[in-house]
């Protein structure tokens, strides 16, 4: 007890330099004190252990009793993490694809969709006189749709009343994406009343469709839906458009 | 001008108030700083692919390390708790990889030892050290065991560094002199019971 004391006090209290010598040179020459020394040095550190061991057992019952009201995750390996986002990127992508390409059809897919079942080549008359308008329609079937522009306006140019070279000149535009331009020309075919068969307004509701900005798809309904109910050219084209797009 | 602290130092500084005090308010604040980053578990078993037994003992020993760091000032609010925190909780995450095959309760070693021989000059020092580590520190813990409830409370705040004036006011006794000898007392009869 009483080296003990002499210990405890050395440890928690301020010490001389001479007291400080006195008690390391006791630890040298005094087995019997050393072993004390090592046993109080010991049992703190020992009892300090069995402190935060107790602390831990605490906290862990904290923890479990969280756990039970929030659940924690078995977490995957990191590895496994990077193939799962992999994995969810790719059908993430695959769902967009879908959705865009086949799931929802856009007013400018049905126009597309349009273009190349009517438009892909325009009729040529088998003659052997090689007026102009063929000219612009051999061109436009070559694909060379700025050339075929050209003549089809040349044409106009001479004869502003042709109205097939009006309808040609629009849907050259069209397909060379000059919106403006085709809805121009297919303002003038559809106010042209004197024409038996006149699909001006379709191809300018088809014009709005493929443009696509935010107010064309409402004027192309407006559109669709005067063909219809007036029973103009291109009515069944139009009810079948009206139906996919409402 | 004048600029407002924002809540977060606010309340850390709070917590390290009560960190910092004894008793009941220590212990509230020691179990709402462990439950205020317990989710620190999750980024272990995510970040570090440790199991969750592992990633709970490297948190629990954060938390107990940093608590000791808060007591003894040594954390100096240069960062907030969570930072400070969190970047020992990695520090531990990746000791505990690395030292997969060793004693767990190593990673957190209690400073108690280090700080008593640090007070011995060589060759005193060296000696003490090597008995130290010749201790049966099993025996001593099941020793500890047997002595009654009031020493082992005792013993426990002195360890944790409590001073007898502290424990006077903690357990009621009638001065520090009594908790002294009260103290040491329990340490011989702790002795007592190691060398049977």
């Amino acid at each position: 007890m009483d080296n003990m004391e002499y210990i405890d006090d050395y440890f928690s209290g301020d010490r001389s330099e001479s007291q400080t010598q006195s008690f390391e040179k006791r630890i040298i020459e005094d087995p019997a004190f050393a072993i004390d020394v090592a046993f109080y040095v010991s049992a703190k550190k020992t009892i300090a252990q069995q402190v935060q061991e107790e602390k831990k057992q605490r906290f862990q019952e904290i923890y479990q009793q969280q756990k039970k009201v929030v659940p924690i995750k078995k977490y995957l390996q990191p590895f496994e993490w990077r193939y799962m986002a992999a994995a969810c990127m790719i059908a993430v992508v695959m769902l967009l694809t879908w959705f865009v390409f086949r799931g929802k059809t856009t007013p400018a897919n049905l126009a597309d969709q349009y273009m190349q079942e009517n438009w892909k080549t325009l009729g040529v008359t088998m003659s052997a006189k090689q007026d102009s308008m063929q000219t612009a329609l051999l061109l436009y079937n070559a694909g060379n749709f700025n050339q075929a522009l050209e003549s089809f306006e040349s044409i106009l140019k001479n004869d502003s009343t042709n109205q097939s070279a009006k309808k040609y000149a629009g849907i050259v535009s069209l397909r060379s994406l000059q919106y403006d331009k085709a809805l121009q020309y297919f303002t003038l075919l559809a106010a042209d009343t004197t024409l038996f068969s006149n699909e001006g307004k379709l191809y300018k509701a088809l014009t709005l469709m493929k443009r696509s900005r935010p107010e064309d798809i409402e004027a192309a309904k407006k559109l669709l839906a005067d063909i219809r109910d007036n029973d103009l050219e291109g009515k069944e084209q139009a009810v079948k458009w009206l139906k996919k797009l409402e | 001008m004048t600029f407002d602290t924002p809540s977060f130092i606010q309340e850390d500084e709070a917590l390290i108030r009560s960190l910092r005090e004894n008793g009941m308010a220590k212990r509230k604040a020691e179990e709402q700083l462990f439950s205020q980053y317990v989710y620190f578990i999750r980024e272990g078993m995510s970040k570090y692919s440790l199991p969750e037994e592992e990633a709970f003992d490297a948190y629990s020993d954060t938390i107990l390390y940093g608590i000791d760091n808060i007591i003894k000032g040594i954390f100096e609010n240069r960062s907030s708790l969570k930072t400070y925190l969190f970047k020992i909780f990695c520090n531990k995450c990746v000791d505990l990889i690395r030292k997969k095959t060793t004693n767990k309760s190593s990673i957190h070693q209690t400073s108690s030892i280090s700080d008593l021989l640090f007070m011995i000059a060589d060759p005193a020092k060296t000696v003490i050290q090597q008995l130290v580590d010749m201790a049966d520190t099993d025996l001593l813990k099941r020793k500890l065991t047997e002595l009654g409830e009031n020493c082992k409370k005792l013993l426990g705040l002195f360890a944790e560094g409590y001073t007898d004036r502290e424990i006077t006011v903690e357990m009621s006794y009638k001065s520090p002199d009594v908790v002294k000898t009260s103290r040491l007392r329990c340490l011989d009869k702790l002795r007592q019971l190691y060398k049977q």
